[in-house]
Parts: structure tokens; sequence; C-alpha cells
């Protein structure tokens, strides 16, 4: 017999108690990865689009707010812009109302200068400037829908009073932007014509010749538009993904709290489990101190147990996280997973595993250390005239 | 052989030992004092409350005295602190309790191996050793089975091998035939007895139980925590 045994034989004296406690541990783990991915894929999407060059100019007030259609023009004229485009919401619904999915009037003519980036294949670019209802989709949503190249589909506007038809005819990459759908302003204008015509913009993006030349175009749109009837933001894509998602980051800081609480609501279980062991152990606690066990292996072999159980939880709950988060989004991939729409993109981390399983270790640990104590410090004398 | 059968393993010098229970005070042992030579089987007895059980405890270190001293084996135990203390016992004395304290998730070979863990000897040191034990108890062929397995007068027997396996000075053994029935009891009784002069250990015993005067070197009475008779004589 050697001490580890000694402490697995203890753990596996109640074995339906152990595997309960152990399996409550690993589904809060389970759930303490999922939400501490969220940050990071987060983080990761925002990485993985953010140019170093790219500007956008909105409203001051919002991103829900218009700027007039001239304003294209003023700041094509800046000295340093390379390109500039424009992105309107359109807002259009595929099919049925839960099939909403980000999809903007844009023009097809800077589309590679703005994105170059993305990676859109040429014969896409070149389809999409010449047809007229052409359409560039992201990948993801291209799967999600299950739609084919040369297609035609219709959305359904819900900002605009009007239906688009629309051909796809390229995708854009997952590594650009996996969700959104592009078509062409002037078709969205020429839809409009009955309604009065269309002379206002969502937001523009320009793209610096240079990353130098950023801070400068910042500076000179500001004091172009500082008077103008609708004042702008100008700020970086990075400025820009941060502002968006600073309202996810609230609902992110929700989430952690939510599972800072689950963490402490395990480590009550886990302690309750561990104080049980010991208070039904006092015997035997007081046999192995009456042999010449000091305090020190007593509190170790049940600080083991707690943690012990810690460790497997942490295992089973990180790695099942990581396998089904994993799985979920190789189905997203491919297609299969298309219903978990940007969840689908949410991918963890070996170092989010790794983090679950160290707090996991630490759950096991705080809950055993109490318990573990108070058995080490156990009165032998008292404990035996319990027991006789 | 004759000079170790004078030399004193046990000395308790004008021991008291009391317990505050509520506003009282409970005088469990009252200026006690005796030697025990070595190699001697000595039962303790007494009616309840008698100070037997405390007397045990401070002989196996397991208590301190409120004054005076119990020096065992030479070493006068108060002047160790707790760790020592511990450590003593682990490798001084062997302990037999009344209702065998096995652990339930061992089986008997582990029970018995458990207090070599603290020795530091190699792993397959410490089963020749406990095998050894088992076998000087006669349950060499149970060693596979767990307590609930085995039979009240087999528990203890397998008790009296963990209290012997680390080879102490001294084994002391807490009413070892307390929950036991007659056969069973005279058989301990009867093991406790052949250790004692097959291996020259020092064995103190609490005991009710009158089969054990005919098993024993001597017997030491207390009564209301005083020593009433010290079987000198005997």
């Amino acid at each position: 017999m050697t001490w580890t045994g000694f402490v697995v034989r203890n753990l596996l004296r109640h074995p339906l108690r152990t595997a309960l406690t152990t399996l409550s541990v690993a589904l809060s783990i389970f759930l303490v990865c999922a939400v501490l991915t969220l940050p990071a894929a987060l983080n990761a999407l925002f990485e993985r689009t953010a140019s170093s060059t790219r500007i956008s100019v909105h409203h001051e007030a919002g991103l829900s707010y218009w700027l007039p259609l001239s304003y294209v023009q003023r700041v094509k004229a800046i000295p340093g812009v390379a390109a500039v485009n424009q992105f309107t919401w359109f807002g259009g619904i595929y099919d049925e109302p839960r099939n909403m999915f980000p999809n903007f009037a844009v023009d097809p003519e800077t589309v590679a200068e703005v994105w170059p980036d993305y990676r859109i294949d040429p014969g896409a670019l070149e389809r999409f400037r010449r047809i007229r209802n052409g359409a560039l989709v992201g990948e993801e949503t291209f799967r999600r829908f299950g739609w084919r190249l040369g297609q035609e589909v219709t959305l359904r506007g819900t900002i605009f009073p009007v239906n688009l038809t629309l051909q796809i005819v390229g995708v854009i990459p997952a590594s650009g932007n996996p969700v959104m759908l592009w078509f062409h302003r002037t078709y969205l204008e020429e839809a409009m014509e009955p309604y009065g015509g269309l002379r206002l913009v969502g937001m523009l993006w320009l793209r610096a010749d240079r990353p130098e030349a950023v801070d400068g175009i910042l500076r000179q749109v500001d004091a172009m538009f500082r008077n103008a009837e609708a004042q702008v933001t100008a700020e970086t894509e990075q400025a820009f993904f941060a502002s968006f998602l600073s309202s996810f980051r609230e609902l992110v800081r929700l989430v952690l709290a939510v599972g800072v609480l689950v963490v402490g609501a395990v480590v009550l279980i886990a302690a309750n489990t561990a104080a049980m062991g010991v208070r039904e152990r006092i015997p035997e606690i007081a046999i192995l101190k009456s042999l010449g066990f000091r305090r020190r292996p007593i509190l170790v072999a049940l600080l083991a147990e707690s943690t012990l159980i810690g460790l497997v939880g942490g295992i089973l709950g990180a790695g099942g996280a990581y396998g089904i988060l994993t799985a979920l989004a190789l189905a997203g991939k491919t297609g299969a997973g298309g219903f978990l729409g940007p969840l689908s993109g949410f991918r963890m981390s070996p170092q989010v595993a790794l983090q679950g399983v160290a707090i996991s270790v630490i759950v096991g640990f705080v809950a055993g250390a109490i318990p573990a104590r108070n058995g080490a410090r156990l009165n032998v004398v008292e404990a035996l005239r319990r027991l006789f | 052989m004759l000079y170790r059968a004078l030399l004193p393993m046990i000395e308790v010098r004008d021991v008291s030992r009391w317990y505050r229970r509520g506003v009282d005070v409970v005088h469990a042992l009252d200026h006690v004092s005796l030697h025990i030579p070595a190699g001697r089987f000595v039962a303790l007895m007494g009616p309840s409350g008698s100070g037997k059980s405390t007397l045990l405890h401070l002989l196996a270190g397991l208590d301190r005295p409120d004054s005076g001293e119990v020096i065992v084996a030479g070493e006068p135990l108060s002047q160790l602190d707790d760790d020592a203390l511990a450590d003593w016992r682990a490798s001084h004395v062997g302990l037999v309790f009344q209702f065998f304290n096995l652990l339930p998730v061992l089986n008997a070979m582990e029970n018995v191996e458990l207090p070599l863990l603290l020795g530091g000897l190699p792993r397959g040191e410490r089963r020749r050793r406990a095998e050894a034990a088992l076998g000087a108890v006669g349950l060499l062929h149970r060693r596979q089975h767990r307590p609930n397995e085995l039979s009240g007068g087999e528990q203890q027997r397998v008790a009296i091998a963990r209290a012997i396996v680390t080879d102490p000075d001294l084994l002391v053994a807490d009413e070892p035939t307390g929950d036991l029935d007659a056969k069973s009891a005279t058989a301990v009784l009867a093991l406790l007895r052949e250790l004692n002069r097959a291996f020259d250990k020092t064995i103190v015993m609490v005991t009710h139980d009158p089969r054990a005067e005919a098993f024993v070197d001597r017997v030491i009475r207390l009564d209301k925590g005083v020593l009433v008779d010290s079987g000198e004589a005997a």
C-alpha cells in the first residue's frame, strides 16, 4: 500500500458520493470554461478583423443615425485616403424572422481597396462589380443557409420598404468576415426611387494609404465635419470594434460574475462533502494519530482527497467543454452547425481548458482546507473517549 | 537478562490528571506512582471511571499529565512536543482497542502495513514485515480480507498484528476482549501472553475481564483515580 493508494481508497469509500461531487465540480467547470471562452472569443474576433489602416466614420450620435451621401466625396479628397466605401444597414430577413444576419449596401468598386485583407477571390470581385444585383456572402452565412453560387435569394426589408432579390456571386472567406452579406448600393437606390430615393448613408469606411497617415486622417475628418449638419466620429477599426463590443463586454462581465458564483456554490458543495467525510471518519483519524501519524500527513491525506476530486472534476469539465466547443466549431465550419450562428465561431483555447483545471484544483483545495485542518487538529484523547 | 527484567519500562511519578466538566473538576488520576519492569504483562483493573483508560493514555503518550512525570523506555514523555510524541508513539508503542478500529477501506494486510507508512521503509520491506506480523497472529491466510469479512476475534488479532508490526517496546491494550465472545476473548488473551513471552514485549492492558488475571504477571487496581493495589507482590 502507498499514500496515493490510501487516499484513493478513502475516496472510493462512498463511490456514489464521490462521483456526484466530482460531477458537480465537472459541470461547474464546464460552465466556467464556456464563460471564460466568451471574452477570449470576442477578443479573437476583434483582433482578427481589425486592420491598422482602416478607419470608420459614423454619426457622432451613434450607428443608428445617418450621414449625408455627400460625405463620401468629401472624405475621399483628404490626403492619405486610398479608398472610401460606405455601409448602409439594410436589415433584411431571409425567409423567416429568425434568419436575420448583417447585410449591407456597399460600393462594389472599392471593396477590394478597402478590404484587401479579406482575400476575396478576384473572380468573385469581378462578378460582384459586374452584376447589378450581385452579392458577396460571408462563408458561415453561406453555409448556414446552404446557398449556392449563382443562386438568387430574396431579402425582405425591415428598415426599407422594399424586398431585394440578390444573386450570390462570391464568398467572403471566414478569415475576413464570416457572416456579412454585401450588395450594390445602387441596386438599393434604384429600389428606393418610388419612395423618394436614398440620399443618406449609414457609415463610411476609409483606408489610409499607409499606417502613419491614420492619425492625420482622423484629425482632418474631425476638423472637416466639426460644424457640419451631421457631426461625425472617426476612429480606427480597432477603436470602432472596441466601442461596438463594449455593450457585449458588459454582458460578458455579467456572465463572468455568474461563473464566479457558480464556482462559489461548488466550493460550498465540495466543502460540505469534505466536512461530511472528515466528520464520519473522526474515529479513524483518532486511530491514525494514536498510531503515530503527525498532523501534517493527516492534513495532506485529507486535502489530497478533495484536491483529487477537484482535479478529476476539472479534467472532465474542462476536457468536456473543450471537446464540445471544438466539435461545435468544426460543425460550424462544415456547415453542419449552421444553426449555431456566431456561436460556431467560438473556439475554446487550450489555455482556457488549463485555466479551468487550475480553478477546479483550487476549488478542491479550498473546499477541503477547513475540514482537513479540523481533522488534523483533532484531539486524539477526546476522539478516543467518544469512541469508547 | 536479570538486569533487563528489573529495568523499569514504565515509571509513573506522582501523576495527576483532572478534567473540567462544566463547573466541576474531575480527578481522573490523583497522585499515582508506579513502575513496571520491561517484559511484563500487566492488567489495569478497576470499576468504570477509576482512571484506568486515563492512565493507559498517559503511558501510550496520547495524553499529558497535569502534574507528575511519565517515563517510558527511558523517555520522559512530558518533554516531547506533539510531533515528537507522535514519532515516539510510532516507534515505541503499539495500541489495541476494544472495537478493533481497523480501517474499513483497507484489507487485513494493508491495515497491518499502515503504521509502517511512517517509517520510510521500501514497499517490499513493509509488505514483508506486515506478512510476518499477520503470520504471528495466525491470520496470514486472511490477509486479503476486509474487516467486514472477518469475525470479531479475527479483527482483534489483525489489530494486534498492526500493534506489533513496528516491533514496539510497549504494547497497550484498552479492553481488548471487551467486544468478543468468551472463546475469542480467551484466544486473544492467550495471544497477548504468547507475544509477551515469545518476543519479550511489555504489555499493559486495561480490562474488566476477570479471565485476564490468569494470563497476566501482575494486576494493578485503581479506584476513583487512586492506586489501591500496585500488584507488586504478584
